[in-house]
């Protein structure tokens, strides 16, 4: 069994940019340096606790917006412009988590994990969408309204109907408090904006059921 | 050209930051909107009738909309932001001026009400500026996959400018924009044009400038 | 259980030029709901939901109230009376933080280059030099002194970029001033103060308050300059982590530039203020 969960599409974070993500609800940092490096850290800058997500990347670097604090692909503080003469000493870091890349996802894990993130091969991704419902009701209207799709590693995977067409979909599930974000990938079948507008119409379907 | 101005405000920004990225320079009237309420006044209300910010004076028109002032504008110093000639384009861009009106009175409201008090409820608020983000972020992720960034056409045009201020304030209210991958790169892609501005609320991108210092290199 | 000595200060509540009649401003006071409002006669009165009237003064345009027995009087601030300063009120702003972490980070100056940009500060001016730190026991407030920092436009009466001096006080646990170089007047001191009401340990209203010699600058482009300033720090408040103020030192990284903050956890400690704060490290 993996610890690498599905936290954000690639695509989605382009050099020298910084999202935030939500791992098992430890709110992280996770962001591309320019030279396409990918890190993902602890939300919150050692300092003054401000959240990393709202900072900037220059270069290879990650900076905190409040103070300009900046930190290296290690983690380890490299500058603080209040005094740009000193070198920051060693303890000043930022706590980081293990993240890769693999078929277009970013899985993030607590630490380095010996196995692989699932092979989603095969597949192109798509989009992240959020639904407010919890990863256990959201997994039974799946059965019911897309009962192709089937448990894979890592979320479901399977054929359905969308346009007239059987489409291969693979769904990567990041379950949150109240809500879970799909990670969706597409194979062979409809076009892209279909699916996508297969995937508004089935949040709406399941929200709507759900609604008190 | 005078704006009758709010600092804090949405809709002022969106004619400051028009004006700015044209490089029309406005003449700034600060009005007390917060604490003194001088929108609200006999003086300011013989101005502006509905006593409501921005008003744009130029000679002897006066403006009191705020995407009408983005119209206004864009004909003078720089058409190619109205958009392409189809009809079906500048009908889509109209159809954007109306939705940033649905974007200002709910996100826009639950900013007013976390930050400034004014009363509201403050859930409904926030349910529909969700409702907004939605189909913001299904109109981008279309968008994006036709290889565009902007919401109408390949260029930025008034209508990026009428859902911009409100979009990226949201959190000010309250409103999260984390599930929106698509919406927070259009936000970069507004804020990365030439002469952008920010307003408070909205950090400057400082990763545009190369670092003073040689610690980036690391 | 609030501890006494935080019931024992005064703390601001509304605006003096904004309270009407009954029921006035309802709002609350460390968690406990209260009315601040003007009686028949005129006076301006604060009373709690169970109808108990607490101690009120007035001063500075503000209403302070304090809900247990008052520690002392409310501190001086003799500039609000000197002849020729305007004194600005500059409204209301909420904010969901602690009280705590909104008066510090009034009193931080290295933030300025990356929250204020091009304002209150600007890369490559950066550095924070020595400055001097005290508690002072006499008075019972924080002080910083000889703080200097290059500023592109120090106030709105500001032509161009200057080395500005700053002297910081706090003055109660929840209200702090600061003393700047004047653009308009070389022998004297610019002030501007952050009141701050908790409203719960996480939540605050910020009265930001001037008192300046400017004559040229209309009121509306005062009130927007410091409204501007104070909102380019409020999604920072926002989203420091955690939302109380540390008080247990480890829990965050201060170096030099921080020596006020340092100060003003160590005051708070000492003197039990401990609402707003996280006293345990988590």
């Amino acid at each position: 069994m993996t610890n690498w969960k599905a936290s954000g599409l690639s695509k989605d974070l382009p050099p020298a940019n910084v999202m935030h993500a939500d791992w098992q609800g430890v709110d992280l940092a996770v962001w591309r340096s320019a030279s396409g490096r990918l890190s993902a850290w602890v939300d919150r800058c050692p300092h003054r606790g401000m959240r990393l997500s709202h900072g900037f990347v220059r270069g290879e670097t990650l900076a905190c917006i409040y103070h300009g604090w900046t930190y290296g692909v290690t983690g380890a503080c490299t500058h603080i412009p209040a005094h740009p003469d000193m070198t920051p000493p060693a303890t000043i870091t930022a706590t980081r988590f293990e993240v890769t890349e693999r078929g277009g996802v970013i899985w993030i894990a607590a630490k380095d994990d010996p196995t692989a993130p699932p092979d989603i091969a095969g597949f192109q991704p798509l989009r992240s969408l959020t639904v407010q419902v919890g990863e256990q009701a959201l997994l039974q209207a799946l059965a019911a309204d897309a009962p192709g799709l089937t448990e894979a590693e890592g979320g479901l995977r399977g054929t359905v109907q969308i346009a007239g067409l059987d489409t291969q979909i693979c769904l990567m599930l990041q379950p949150k408090a109240q809500e879970t974000t799909l990670h969706i990938l597409c194979g062979a079948g409809a076009g892209p904006a279909q699916v996508s507008r297969w995937a508004e119409s089935l949040r709406r379907q399941i929200e709507d059921r759900s609604a008190p | 050209m005078i704006l009758y101005d709010y600092i804090l405000s949405a809709s002022c920004y969106k004619v400051r930051l028009m004006a700015a990225l044209l490089g029309i320079k406005l003449d700034l009237v600060a009005v007390d909107f917060h604490p003194g309420r001088a929108h609200k006044s006999a003086a300011f209300r013989d101005l502006n009738p509905a006593g409501s910010i921005p008003v744009l004076v130029d000679g002897d028109l006066v403006l009191t909309e705020s995407t009408a002032m983005l119209v206004y504008l864009a004909q003078i110093a720089g058409p190619q932001w109205l958009g392409e000639a189809s009809p079906q384009s500048a009908a889509r861009v109209q159809n954007w001026l109306a939705f940033s009106g649905r974007l200002n009175s709910s996100l826009g409201l639950a900013r007013l009400h976390d930050m400034l008090h004014f009363p509201a409820d403050i859930t409904a608020c926030r349910t529909a500026g969700h409702l907004c983000l939605r189909e913001l972020e299904a109109h981008l992720t279309q968008v994006r996959l036709e290889g565009r960034i902007f919401l109408e056409g390949t260029a930025p045009s008034i209508a990026d400018i009428a859902c911009f201020p409100n979009v990226a304030l949201a959190p000010d209210g309250g409103v999260e924009l984390r599930d929106y991958p698509s919406v927070r790169l259009w936000q970069r892609a507004v804020r990365s044009l030439p002469q952008f501005i920010e307003m408070p609320g909205i950090h400057r991108l400082h990763d545009l400038k190369p670092a003073p210092h040689s610690g980036a290199a690391a | 259980m609030i501890p006494q000595a935080v019931l024992d200060q005064w703390y601001p509540v509304a605006m003096t030029s904004l309270v009407g009649p009954w029921p006035g401003r309802e709002t609350q006071l460390l968690g406990r709901p209260i009315m601040v409002f003007k009686t028949q006669s005129g006076a301006v009165s604060v009373q709690t939901a169970q109808g108990q009237a607490v101690a009120v003064t007035l001063a500075y345009g503000h209403v302070w109230a304090c809900l247990g027995t008052p520690a002392q009087d409310l501190f001086a601030l003799p500039e609000a009376a000197q002849p020729g300063r305007r004194l600005v009120d500059c409204g209301v702003v909420r904010v969901k933080c602690s009280p705590l972490r909104a008066v510090e980070n009034f009193l931080d100056i290295a933030h300025f280059p990356f929250v204020h940009t091009d304002v209150l500060g600007a890369e490559p001016h950066t550095e924070v030099g020595r400055y001097e730190v005290q508690i002072r026991d006499d008075v019972d407030e924080v002080w910083a002194t000889k703080v200097h920092f290059y500023q592109p436009q120090a106030a709105k009466s500001a032509a161009g970029g200057i080395v500005t001096e700053y002297m910081y006080r706090v003055a109660a646990p929840t209200a702090a001033v600061l003393y700047k170089t004047c653009p308009n007047r070389t022998n004297e001191w610019d002030v501007i103060g952050i009141f701050v009401q908790p409203l719960a340990e996480d939540l605050c209203d910020v009265y930001p308050y001037m008192a300046l010699f400017d004559d040229v600058t209309p009121q509306a482009d005062l009130i927007h300059f410091q409204q501007m300033i104070f909102l380019q720090d409020r999604s920072i408040l926002e989203n420091q982590i955690p939302r109380l103020l540390p008080l247990d030192p480890g829990m965050e990284i201060p170096t030099q530039a921080d020596l006020t903050s340092v100060a003003y956890r160590r005051w708070l400690k000492r003197k039990g203020l401990t609402y707003g704060a996280q006293v345990v490290a988590a």
